[in-house]
């Protein structure tokens, strides 16, 4: 793995900034929801409190639902009815659109194939009936008919409810209601009166208005009822009639046989609504409901949904991001029904607060509720919620979160870009300090000594400093060696001098012949000795030669031409052969030592080849420089070799003649190309042109300028 | 032309020795490696001549106070002087103008060589000569000595041109000049100019200076020979390189 790599993962550890911002931020907002909803409790607890004991403020009929004393009037809950709180009055025109959408309001009642659907309502002072009947076969009263014929009668709705002129509370006398027509629209209701005699008289009730209106597969009947002629039981029956005459099919709430009504209607008085007035505030929704989670009363109804403004791309990320693992109830959206957790909390006796968001749109409600018990405190009676959008506190943390969000995220781009600067800074120092560590021992084996990144003042300026230190001492030691061939052969020459002259003056003194034998091996080995450090001593005697040589214009060919055939005669056993170019091949430099250099490559070549081999010497004219090349059949180049080759005492290859080396007659070239200002190279001759090996002197034409 | 002008004092001075008989020459040795002076001691006095050898500059130059020998040979360095065969060649080219001196030393670098010879040293000899080289050395520097006393002999002198050598003498002269020149340098000279025009390769210039030499030594000395005579021709350019085998004279 790079460092720039490293480096970068480094910097994406910032994003733990905005990570950590958004738990913060969520944090933020579980305060200030505990808060929210701390308040609201509080308000719905005061408000529970004050309508403990008071079964008069929340029910018409003072009873709540399930309770009371009055056996007689125990009706079962399934008949009951809870009218909807209607926010508007609707027409009565049998039309449903200006009813609220409240699926869990109806009532449904079926037999054989017909069904009667009931949505109750009150708004003001009316009670509102909204009967919708899948009929297959709807049928009229006959027209013209009395009302009271038995053979006229069409379908007919029924309705019996306690008489509330007087009393809303329970016992008063019943009145029964209903409702025929001849054809489609507005009905009316009629009452039958045992009049002297016992004749039955259909009066009409002009209070009460009905309209019928026929819908595919059935009719829809909406009725308005005063809520001042209604006592506290209420029925609906509807007699389905497949034919005239026939015997009615009966659907609804009411006794068949007598029409009696046992089912109450659950409603709250006028002055409930008055009394939560006065505790509203603003955009707080104040809510009484019963036990069962049926709304009573209602203050600041929350808004629907789509009064919420749409939201930024943004902040729908941020929104997902962070509420998730949330769970959230889809808020129980029926209007006529308090919400789930707050009919719970009645259920429990206790308080409790809850946070309610659909999920197909944004509505998030933090409700608190609190139980409204009876006088004794031991059965709830009721339930008070308090409801908030919490879209003010949410758009708050939506908005300080995307501050933060877009800070850290800055942050982090700017510590990524910075750390990959750095490193990118770093690396390329790094590898401007390796590179120069790899060339320092140069080619040709010369040390570079002067590294880069030696002055800067961090760690890489140190570690640059050590392999500075340790180059120039690597340096003095290669010199040394470089030397030692040299000085060696100095101090070996005086003794080398006493043994030679010693054996000379032996042989003057006269010696046996047995003696003499080892006299002759004696100076036979001196002379070797002598041999070798001569051969020592050549790098020195050259470096020598070259610090007094001067330098000459001169043209290369003639001199290559008469070296070569000087070999020619000194090498019987190799063939030569020569390519020179066209023209003359001037150059600057002394011919001497070229002629030397070319000496070099030469006793390389014949080393390194077989008897009768053929060395090829090639002066040539490339672009501005003069190439000298000397090609000999042999063995490969090791590997390795490379410019190696023309370093000091550097010898790798298994010669194959006898001579003494010491690695340095190629040492001894490089150092004449020096001066030359030319390089040397060493190279495998390729396939096709036989194995061997090229040895090439580069150096720069003389312009004639 | 100093030269010239020291002959007769030289003269005189031999001329006003002690005894009449002839004398054998005296050869100071100065040389602090004991082995090897004894033995070049030992060879020069199976060849005829009276030695004394010396360890250091100081005990030579002390004893050279009293009598100068007739030729000397120094080595470069000299116990804890490292140039102190220059000194005393120095101190010795001081008092003569004519003593024969010979360098014989284990250096064998080019700048040695060259200041050893501009001290007025006669030759510049390394160690790895031979004894009986650096006995033919010596006869030939006594040779010249002696026939600086006596007329030429025609048949000794070889004209080449503007050249002249007096084999005899081992003068060179270039156009009536005498140009100096150390016995390896004339030697050279000499082996290339009896036969212009035919190529002398490195062995025979040094088996004709009866020195051994190596090459690069052969290349600077016909270097510097090739420059005294510019000295006095600008123009010279008789000695011509064959690349790769040796030198030839151009007449």
């Amino acid at each position: 793995m790079s460092l720039r790599l490293k480096l970068f993962l480094l910097a994406l550890l910032t994003l733990v900034l905005p990570v950590a911002g958004c738990q913060y931020a969520r944090e933020m907002e579980a305060v200030l929801r505990e808060g929210e909803q701390q308040s609201l409790l509080a308000v719905a607890e005061t408000i529970a409190t004050s309508l403990q004991g008071r079964e008069r403020l929340l029910y018409r009929d003072r009873r709540w639902p399930g309770g009371g004393s009055a056996g007689e009037l125990r009706s079962s809950a399934a008949l009951d009815l809870t009218p909807l709180p209607l926010r508007g009055e609707p027409l009565i025109d049998g039309f449903a659109d200006d009813w609220p959408q409240a699926p869990q309001a109806w009532k449904h009642y079926a037999a054989g194939t017909d069904t009667l659907a009931l949505l109750t309502g009150w708004q003001g002072k009316y009670l509102y009936l909204l009967l919708e009947v899948r009929d297959a076969a709807p049928l009229y009263d006959a027209p013209g008919a009395d009302l009271l014929d038995p053979s006229s009668f069409g379908d007919r709705v029924w309705l019996a409810f306690d008489d509330g002129e007087d009393s809303v509370l329970a016992g008063a006398p019943q009145r029964q209601y209903f409702l025929a027509t001849t054809g489609p629209g507005a009905l009316l209701a009629h009452r039958i009166e045992m009049r002297e005699y016992g004749r039955r008289v259909a009066v009409p009730e002009p209070r009460i208005e009905a309209a019928w209106r026929s819908i595919e597969g059935g009719y829809r009947i909406e009725v308005r009822v005063p809520l001042s002629m209604i006592g506290a039981r209420f029925g609906v029956l509807l007699d389905d009639r497949a034919s005239r005459g026939a015997a009615p099919v009966s659907l609804g709430n009411l006794q068949p046989g007598d029409l009696a009504a046992s089912a109450r209607l659950i409603l709250a008085p006028p002055e409930l609504g008055t009394y939560l007035r006065q505790f509203g505030q603003p955009g707080v929704q104040l809510a009484v409901g019963s036990q069962q989670g049926a709304l009573l009363a209602e203050v600041n109804p929350l808004p629907v949904s789509a009064a919420f403004a749409p939201e930024s791309l943004l902040a729908r990320f941020y929104r997902r991001f962070l509420d998730r693992g949330e769970a959230l109830r889809a808020p129980d959206t029926d209007p006529g029904r308090l919400a789930a957790a707050s009919v719970r909390a009645a259920r429990s006796g206790s308080s409790t607060t809850s946070l309610e968001r659909s999920t197909d749109d944004r509505r998030l409600v933090v409700a608190a509720a609190a139980p409204v018990f009876d006088a004794a405190r031991r059965e709830v009676i009721g339930v008070v919620q308090v409801a908030q959008t919490a879209e003010r506190w949410l758009l708050l943390r939506d908005r300080a979160l995307a501050r933060l969000l877009n800070l850290t995220l800055a942050a982090t781009a700017v510590a990524v870009l910075g750390s990959f600067a750095f490193a990118a800074r770093l690396g390329f120092r790094l590898a401007r300090l390796r590179n120069a560590t790899e060339s320092a021992l140069g080619e040709e084996g010369r040390l570079v000594t002067r590294l880069p990144e030696a002055r800067a003042r961090d760690e890489l300026g140190d570690l640059a400093r050590s392999f500075t230190a340790l180059l120039d001492r690597l340096e003095a030691y290669t010199a040394y060696l470089r030397t030692l061939a040299g000085k060696l052969a100095h101090e070996i020459r005086t003794p080398l001098t006493i043994v030679r002259s010693s054996l000379e003056n032996l042989e003057n003194e006269g010696v046996g012949d047995a003696a003499r034998i080892y006299v002759t091996r004696a100076r036979e080995g001196s002379e070797r000795l002598g041999g070798i450090l001569k051969a020592m001593g050549a790098a020195t005697r050259v470096e020598e030669a070259i610090a007094s040589a001067e330098r000459v214009g001169f043209d290369l060919a003639p001199v290559v031409a008469s070296a070569v055939d000087a070999y020619v005669a000194a090498f019987p056993t190799r063939r030569f052969e020569l390519g020179l170019p066209d023209g003359p091949c001037r150059v600057e430099g002394s011919p001497e030592l070229l002629v030397q250099l070319l000496d070099k490559l030469i006793d390389n070549a014949v080393d390194f080849s077989a008897d009768a081999a053929l060395i090829t010497v090639r002066l040539s004219r490339v672009g501005g420089e003069a190439w000298l090349e000397v090609e000999n059949p042999g063995s490969h180049l090791p590997a390795d070799a490379g410019t190696r080759l023309f370093e000091s005492l550097w010898q790798s290859r298994q010669e194959q003649g006898g001579g003494i080396h010491f690695g340095l007659g190629l040492y001894v070239a490089r150092l004449i190309a020096d001066f030359h200002h030319g390089t040397m190279e060493a190279s495998n001759l390729s396939q096709d042109q036989g194995q061997g090996v090229r040895m090439r002197l580069r150096i720069p034409l003389l312009s004639y300028g | 032309m100093a030269k010239d002008g020291s002959v007769p004092q030289r003269m005189r001075s031999r001329g006003t020795g002690p005894t009449l008989t002839p004398m054998k020459k005296l050869i100071a040795i100065v040389e602090d490696e004991a082995a090897l002076r004894d033995n070049y001691a030992a060879a020069f006095t199976r060849a005829g001549y009276e030695v004394r050898t010396f360890a250091n500059r100081r005990t030579a130059l002390s004893a050279f106070a009293s009598r100068l020998p007739d030729l000397v040979v120094i080595d470069v360095s000299l116990e804890d002087e490292p140039e102190g065969g220059f000194d005393l060649c120095r101190e010795l080219r001081a008092k003569s103008a004519e003593l024969p001196l010979i360098f014989l030393t284990a250096r064998d670098s080019e700048l040695d060589a060259v200041s050893g010879l501009r001290l007025g040293a006669d030759d510049f000899l390394t160690k790895d000569l031979s004894l009986a080289h650096l006995l033919a050395r010596v006869n030939a520097l006594f040779r010249r000595v002696d026939a600086l006393r006596r007329p030429t002999s025609s048949e000794q002198i070889l004209h080449r041109g503007p050249l002249t050598l007096d084999v005899e003498r081992l003068e060179a002269k270039w156009e009536g000049e005498i140009v100096l020149l150390s016995l390896t340098e004339f030697w050279i000279v000499h082996a290339l100019a009896r036969h212009p025009g035919h190529v002398r390769n490195r062995q025979q210039l040094m088996d004709a200076a009866r020195v051994v030499l190596d090459d690069d030594t052969i290349t600077s000395h016909v270097k510097r020979i090739r420059r005294k005579f510019q000295a006095f021709d600008p123009a010279f350019d008789s000695i011509h390189t064959v690349y790769g085998m040796g030198y030839r004279w151009a007449g």
